[in-house]
């Protein structure tokens, strides 16, 4: 075991059980697959400007064209469905006390302890990126079966009043997820390390 | 690579696969040529749950004042024939008793049903349309279908090319549209006849229609564009 440095530490970082690490890891191979092959569907009829929009880099593109892009979003779909489903279910049964709560507000708001903060901010961070991975799967699945799943794409209707129709609603809610998403990894990795830095970085891949 | 088993760790395959993950983003197009193969693999799975998820009831359907003309973009993957109303004729053949050729004036003597639906294209836009004309299961069951009809096949001007499972050909807000949002459908919109259907990606209601054929079994062309690479049950 790594020994316990004298400095008041957030807790032992012991090896994550085997499933944290292979759900965190298949997470973010499926992630890339899904957000690249997404921004290939994109690019058949930008989001924004239509057939005039930009598109975006083939570099950052999975597919070739669009049948090929949905050949990739829709086969992995059930995979990153499945993962993130049983991920977040084993955690809110055997580690829910991992997960962010009311306290770790409560911290950011009255702690002073730079070192508390910091791992307030880690929880609160990587909660809500399991909430925004379960709200890209829900706005997608919106959109892959907006006639059968029609009371789904209602929920997007909030911004019929300013214009908005529920399908745009909807598609700006699921591309948005790529660009949030990359904003909580950046602050989730830098996060990570200042809070447990190598040794957590050991637990949570090895 | 490893010189031995044991240099293999686990810490290094997984460094391995973050490394592979991170270089995805690079590396995309050395995967785009797997595409077709994921899809294949993947598709049946997926189709079989799109048509489990399909009910056969209807749908809700939106208001008319919520139809979005200037939404409607119009995709053709062979310019825009020419169909002349006079001397228009639907054909309805295959496994049917009574095969079929109907005048514009035998559509409009069925019932007409107007359906106010989302159409969503595969591009990603969709488009509230009221579409009206006879249900495609009326125009069937004029021509009395044999039971072994499974599948439908639909013939366009253009020489366009679709085929669908027949229970969704039979939903009751699928249509052989002749009108758009309250006026005689456009010419660019597949004037006189076209299929529209709430529950079918766009690709799948073709337009200029001109020949039903009612079959057994899928033959080599699924369609236009499913033989190109597209999925080939579209459900919504």
């Amino acid at each position: 075991m790594i020994a316990t440095p004298a400095a008041p530490a957030p807790g032992p970082i012991g090896p994550s059980p085997l499933w944290t690490r292979a759900f965190h890891g298949f997470n973010l191979l499926v992630l890339l697959l899904m957000a690249a092959s997404g921004l290939e569907i994109y690019n058949a009829n930008p989001v924004f400007g239509g057939r005039e929009g930009v598109t975006v880099p083939e570099l950052f593109t999975l597919g070739g064209w669009l049948a090929g892009g949905r050949d990739w979003h829709f086969a992995v779909m059930g995979l990153y469905a499945a993962n993130l489903g049983l991920w977040i279910g084993l955690l809110l049964r055997r580690r829910h006390r991992r997960l962010a709560g009311t306290g770790d507000l409560a911290t950011l708001r009255g702690s002073v302890h730079p070192p508390r903060r910091r791992l307030a901010s880690h929880r609160i961070t990587y909660t809500l990126m399991l909430i925004l991975l379960a709200f890209s799967l829900l706005s997608g699945l919106a959109m892959y079966k907006p006639a059968q799943l029609w009371w789904l794409v209602s929920l997007f209707a909030f911004a019929e009043p300013a214009g908005f129709s529920s399908w745009q609603t909807l598609r700006v809610c699921h591309l948005a997820t790529i660009p949030a998403i990359a904003m909580l990894l950046v602050a989730h990795v830098v996060l990570s390390l200042r809070v447990g830095g190598l040794r957590l970085l050991r637990a949570m891949v090895l | 690579m490893a010189a031995s088993p044991e240099a293999l760790s686990r810490r290094r395959s997984l460094g391995l696969l973050l490394a592979s993950g991170s270089s995805l983003l690079l590396g995309g197009c050395a995967l785009n040529r797997w595409s077709n193969a994921v899809g294949e693999a993947t598709q049946p799975l997926n189709e079989r749950i799109e048509a489990l998820l399909q009910g056969k009831g209807m749908l809700p359907e939106f208001r008319r004042n919520q139809v979005e003309p200037e939404a409607l973009l119009v995709n053709s993957f062979n310019g825009i024939p020419k169909l002349a109303p006079s001397s228009y004729r639907l054909v309805v053949n295959g496994m049917v008793r009574r095969p079929l050729s109907l005048d514009l004036a035998a559509l409009a003597a069925l019932p007409q049903r107007e359906c106010v639906i989302r159409h969503v294209c595969v591009e990603g836009w969709a488009a509230i349309v009221a579409w009206s004309g006879p249900r495609l299961a009326d125009v069937l069951a004029l021509a009395g279908p044999s039971p072994l009809g499974a599948y439908l096949a639909i013939r366009s001007a253009d020489q366009y090319f679709e085929t669908w499972d027949l229970a969704s050909a039979l939903h009751p807000q699928t249509l052989l549209a002749t009108h758009m949002n309250g006026a005689p459908l456009p010419v660019a919109n597949g004037a006189p006849v076209r299929l529209a259907s709430p529950i079918k990606l766009g690709y799948k209601q073709s337009k200029w229609v001109i020949e039903l054929e009612l079959m057994t079994s899928l033959g080599d062309r699924l369609g236009t564009w499913e033989d190109k690479g597209y999925e080939w049950f579209a459900g919504l």
